[in-house]
């Protein structure tokens, strides 16, 4: 894969796993 | 009142219904080729940036609307949007378009639906491996539906069948109601939705080089093909206006559906978290899963030619003609086309029970019918009117009501919304109602967004929309004199319609009091 599509993918995947994560992360968090 | 009404029996069902009904056909369908013919990796710059500043502000005001309804005894948008205006009238008689919207995409939704159910089960019996061409697929397609008469199929008894099948289900989760049926169906659905993607996922990213003729058609490169980005797509209004329109397919925003199913949250229960875990599941499941499958198993068998052509060719040709081609190319291909369309029935089902809910709120609540009489009451509606969308399909009939109900509709309803949200609610009010409960805080230049940018972002894509389709769509553009009378059928369907929930809803309002004021 080249550099741009590797960054792109990156971006794109990173951003929504991250807001995944930290939304279930708060969800499941004892308050 | 409100006391009578059920609740959700926890908050991760809720979100998985919310998240059941966003997360459709059009995630492994239309989202893949929407990012492939609208500059790739660039695609997801104005995609990301609609979903912060269009998608996740709607879904919190949703969310937060029904709620608001839902202490009012309220489930359907007619009654919550009087009640935060006064009762007016006006704004009653809008918010009309959040029971009939999502009432019209039913019509013609649990037919398409149907046919997923029909493909994986001619893929498990392995009538679907008989094809092997293009040809033969598409004719293997219009012999289903009725289209043609041909060596496959020699009526549309077949696909009634599956329709009623499918439309009888749809009908008994809505009959089980919000616990017995809605949250059991997506605690059960979503979970295995989620694991059939994924395993369709890792089936095709380990595809690799199927041809060794030709190695560079290979996974690698078709990631290359999806997320090199054109950055000079990015100055190109329609490649916005795209992105804009698929985060308002995808969330089910603008629908009535989420203003539905969170008037059924309890007073106290969290919109912002639940709004926010909601949008994030339908995004993985989009972004990451549904972009993972389509274009890079087409790429390697068809290489970016056939890939971009294909991508053009619309959402039946992709799910119905290129895929089961392409599972057919690979070993244990009846069993992975099986999974897919398993895959896409169950994407579809937890989608179309929450178009009905809307429909269903408003007899319970409004016009105080039971849940048995209005099931069934709904259930003959929506069979009557599910006939033309089947028999007329070859006439632009079903194009018609979603250009309607699926477009105009959802569009109209996001900013009136947004306006009575933001501008007549008050965003200070709004903004403690939203919060009211909440686990997290939302940011505070939310506020400026849900004020100013969401409803400015909306006008935009309604202006830019209206001048691109909405004047040749109303005329008739391009449509055949033979299929006018049917488009002028689905016109009839769609207004007719309309008035019908309008009357009621003026009809309903003589026999309600809304109390007046703003938060509950």
């Amino acid at each position: 894969m080249n550099t741009e599509a590797i960054i792109f993918m990156a971006l794109s995947w990173g951003s929504i796993i991250t807001l995944f994560i930290f939304s279930y992360y708060r969800m499941f968090r004892k308050k | 009142m409100a006391g009578q009404r059920e609740h959700w029996g926890s908050k991760l069902g809720v979100i998985l219904a919310v998240a059941g009904s966003a997360v459709g056909l059009g995630n492994f369908l239309r989202y893949p080729a929407k990012m492939a013919l609208n500059g790739g990796g660039a695609f997801m710059i104005p995609y990301l940036v609609a979903l912060v500043l269009l998608g996740i502000p709607l879904m919190w005001m949703e969310w937060t609307l029904g709620r608001m309804g839902g202490q009012r005894g309220f489930g359907t948008a007619t009654s919550i949007f009087a009640s935060v205006t006064r009762n007016s009238m006006t704004a009653r008689i809008l918010g009309a378009i959040g029971i009939l919207g999502p009432f019209i995409i039913l019509v013609y939704y649990t037919f398409i639906e149907s046919w997923t159910l029909a493909y994986a089960y001619f893929a498990f019996t392995g009538k679907l491996n008989t094809v092997t061409d293009q040809a033969g697929m598409k004719s293997f397609l219009s012999g289903f539906q009725g289209l043609a008469q041909n060596d496959h199929f020699s009526g549309i008894g077949v696909a009634y069948t599956f329709f009623l099948i499918t439309f009888a289900l749809n009908f008994y989760f809505i009959y089980r109601g919000i616990q017995g049926g809605i949250e059991k169906l997506s605690k059960i659905g979503m979970p295995i939705l989620i694991i059939l993607a994924v395993l369709l996922v890792a089936r095709t990213l380990s595809l690799g080089a199927p041809d060794p003729a030709q190695p560079d058609l290979s996974i690698a490169n078709a990631l290359n093909f999806i997320y090199t980005p054109d950055l000079s797509s990015l100055a190109n209004a329609r490649v916005w206006l795209e992105a804009a329109g698929q985060i308002f397919f995808t969330l089910s925003i603008g629908m009535g559906v989420i203003i539905a199913y969170a008037s059924y949250l309890k007073k106290d229960d969290d919109v912002v978290l639940s709004g926010l875990s909601a949008a994030s599941t339908n995004e993985v499941c989009e972004v990451i899963l549904g972009g993972s499958v389509v274009i890079p198993a087409a790429f390697v068998f068809l290489g970016a030619a056939g890939t971009l052509e294909v991508a053009k060719s619309g959402i039946f040709n992709i799910g119905f003609v290129t895929m089961p081609l392409i599972f057919g190319k690979i070993p244990l291909g009846a069993l992975f086309a099986g999974l897919w369309f398993l895959l896409l029935f169950i994407a579809g089902i937890t989608s179309s029970v929450s178009m009905i809910q809307p429909a269903m709120a408003f007899l319970e609540d409004e016009l105080k019918v039971d849940r048995k009489k209005a099931t069934g009451i709904l259930g003959i509606v929506a069979f009557l009117a599910c006939q033309p969308a089947i028999f007329f399909l070859g006439h632009g009939f079903v194009d018609e009501l979603d250009f309607w109900g699926g477009t105009v509709f959802l569009v109209l309803f996001a900013t009136v919304e947004t306006i009575i949200f933001g501008w007549v609610i008050g965003i200070d009010k709004a903004w403690e109602e939203m919060h009211q409960g909440a686990d997290i805080r939302i940011p505070g230049v939310y506020k400026f967004i849900i004020k100013y940018v969401t409803p400015l972002y909306l006008f935009a894509i309604l202006g830019a929309w209206s001048y691109q389709q909405f004047i040749p769509t109303i005329l008739m553009e391009g449509v055949a004199e033979a299929d006018k009378p049917y488009i002028w059928g689905a016109r009839l369907l769609v207004f007719g319609g309309l008035a019908l929930v309008i009357a009621l809803t003026v009809y309903a309002a003589k026999r309600i009091k809304t109390p007046p004021g703003g938060a509950a």
